[in-house]
């Protein structure tokens, strides 16, 4: 077809409900803050692997849904995650990425939470423990017993990530959420602890689930001189996309050719524990985590949608806590020649999904994006996008192709 | 320092000025020729976030070149990248033939691509602060880099780069 007049360029596309979405659901504020109240504080959300918290009172800050989180591990070594409010008058309890309250603050005792403002102070287990002047000024009202922070579900599970669910009620557990699409690796990666030797971030402008988009399909190839050049073989084009209950998808492995990329060897001599070398599974979880185990090391992203048009994505590269010196060195170099932040593809991808959210803003045109490619779900068939989005309408009871309309399942199920 | 110190930390403080001039430039290889045979270049920065000191990037002479060479067969974000760089310190080593220098170091991100090219070319951006710490060799008065550790501060790079620092 020639170029397009605008009646031809807003016409519904010619494919079937369910294989293209309207972009508003990337640019609507409304939808945004929707999805945070109806999907992340619903489901299970990794925050931070156990590693960086990993001697007791050691901790760890994060955010799910606008809400400040700390994760503490105690004397006991249990894990635990609290919103990181103080019950008095809200100050944010600690400040810090990351550390360890076994020293004491200006504010407090050593092994407390202390917060630093009128130095009420908190166990590993969230009970508060002191009230400054608490007699004086509360006589028998309020007591430390009944001003205990908030706790919130946390488990350690996948390789030693640490998941966090706002809901205490939550629809499934962890095990029923993830433990599914997470079997192609978790042999892998839970035979031996695992330790987090990489840490950076990107907050970009654009919509979350357009990062989440780009990690879900493989058609994007294209962009990346070096995925050409070691992936297009017979066996790439065999790799399957798999969805499971819950909106989470997997792309099965096959065995890349570093060697054709000049410069770069091939991955044999190291991988992960009963893992093949060379292999490369990748587990998109839903609402917007992505998991990848390449070769010798695993890569997880973590989102936080911070506006319609605007998200942190925290970028981790995971080894075996007992690597040897050269074997970490190695997988850190594995690692950052493709995903690191001056690597050959992170580069790219992340000027792909910004070159997206300057389309799409709120108040553009909302512009018909297509999940129509048909493969026999191989890999460039567009089924893991149009499986998350099936996910995403049921749980905001909204049409991804019409997100003013109410969700109906599409014609032909994305499974 | 040796007697000929000062004219051997000038001599230090040139390579490192020229190098950020190419750097600046894209001049890939020739910031290479300033480079030993046997160079070893990273980018490393310490995580408070992981409590791990991470290696962003590392690389040898030899992997940088088919690197750099192969950069146009990549798509990059156009904005250049611009360097302040100041050098604080330079200690020549007491047989006068190797020396290390710690450069304090700015990078600004110079708009052409942005997001919107409309409106964002022509802005700058910081990019990343932090230290060039290296280690050179002297010959015929000369220096020449043998390593070369870009450690930044920034742990927040949005977009991140294809280039050497
Ligand atoms: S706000 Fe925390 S002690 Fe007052
Ligand atoms: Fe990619």
């Amino acid at each position: 077809m020639p170029a397009r007049n605008h009646k031809q360029w807003m016409a519904d596309p010619n494919l079937p409900q369910g294989e293209w979405v309207d972009s508003r659901i990337y640019s609507d504020p409304e939808i945004y803050e929707e999805e945070l109240e109806k999907i992340f504080k619903k489901t299970w959300i990794p925050v931070c692997h156990e590693s960086e918290l990993s001697e007791p009172y050691d901790f760890r800050t994060t955010t799910i849904a606008h809400e400040p989180i700390v994760i503490t591990r105690g004397p006991d070594n249990t894990v635990r995650a609290f919103l990181n409010v103080c019950p008095h008058r809200g100050m944010m309890i600690e400040r810090r990425p990351s550390g360890s309250f076994l020293e004491g603050q200006p504010s407090g005792n050593p092994k407390r939470m202390t917060c630093m403002f009128h130095a009420w102070q908190f166990d590993m287990k969230g009970n508060c423990v002191y009230i400054s002047r608490e007699k004086e000024g509360y006589q028998d009202r309020i007591c430390k017993e009944d001003t205990g922070l908030r706790r919130l579900r946390c488990e350690v599970a996948m390789g030693g990530f640490v998941w966090v669910c706002l809901d205490d009620k939550p629809e499934s557990s962890l095990e029923e959420w993830a433990g599914k699409p997470f079997e192609c690796i978790r042999e892998s990666i839970d035979a031996e602890p695992l330790e987090v030797f990489h840490y950076h971030k990107a907050i970009i402008n654009t919509n979350y689930k357009l990062w989440h988009d780009t990690n879900s399909e493989f058609y994007h190839d294209f962009m990346h001189y070096h995925n050409r050049v070691t992936g297009f073989n017979d066996e790439y084009f065999a790799r399957k996309n798999i969805g499971f209950e819950h909106g989470h998808v997997n792309v099965t492995s096959f065995e890349v050719n570093y060697d054709e990329y000049e410069g770069f060897e091939s991955r044999e001599e190291l991988s992960f524990p009963k893992f093949p070398p060379n292999q490369w599974f990748m587990i998109d979880l839903f609402p917007g985590m992505n998991f990848n185990l390449r070769g010798s090391a695993l890569r997880c992203d973590i989102m936080t949608p911070l506006g319609p048009n605007k998200v942190m994505i925290e970028f981790r590269g995971l080894g075996v806590k007992s690597d040897s010196a050269k074997d970490r060195q190695t997988r850190i170099d594995h690692h950052n020649s493709i995903w690191g932040p001056f690597g050959r593809n992170l580069h790219e991808d992340l000027i792909g999904v910004t070159g997206q959210g300057a389309t799409m803003k709120n108040s553009t045109e909302p512009r018909r994006i297509l999940h129509g490619r048909h493969e026999d779900n191989y890999i460039h068939d567009e089924i893991g996008l149009r499986h998350y989005y099936d996910e995403w309408g049921k749980w905001m009871n909204r049409l991804p192709s019409d997100p003013m309309q109410e969700y109906k399942a599409p014609a032909v199920a994305a499974e | 320092m040796s007697a000929n110190g000062n004219g051997t930390a000038e001599a230090v403080k040139d390579t490192i000025y020229r190098s950020c001039l190419l750097l600046d430039e894209e001049k890939w290889g020739e910031w290479l020729d300033l480079c030993d045979d046997g160079f070893k270049y990273s980018i490393k920065a310490w995580s408070p976030e992981i409590n791990y000191d991470m290696t962003y990037f590392s690389a040898d002479h030899n992997h940088l070149t088919t690197m750099t060479e192969q950069l146009p067969k990549h798509n990059t974000d156009h904005s250049p990248l611009k360097r302040h760089s100041t050098v604080y310190a330079v200690d020549v080593d007491k047989d006068g033939k190797t020396a290390t220098a710690i450069t304090s170091l700015v990078v600004y991100q110079n708009m052409l691509d942005g997001e919107n090219s409309h409106l964002d070319s022509g802005e700058n951006h910081l990019f990343l602060v932090g230290k060039y710490l290296d280690k050179l060799k002297i010959e015929n008065g000369k220096a020449k880099f043998l390593e070369r550790e870009v450690r930044i501060e920034t742990r927040r790079l949005d977009k991140g780069s294809h280039w050497p620092i």
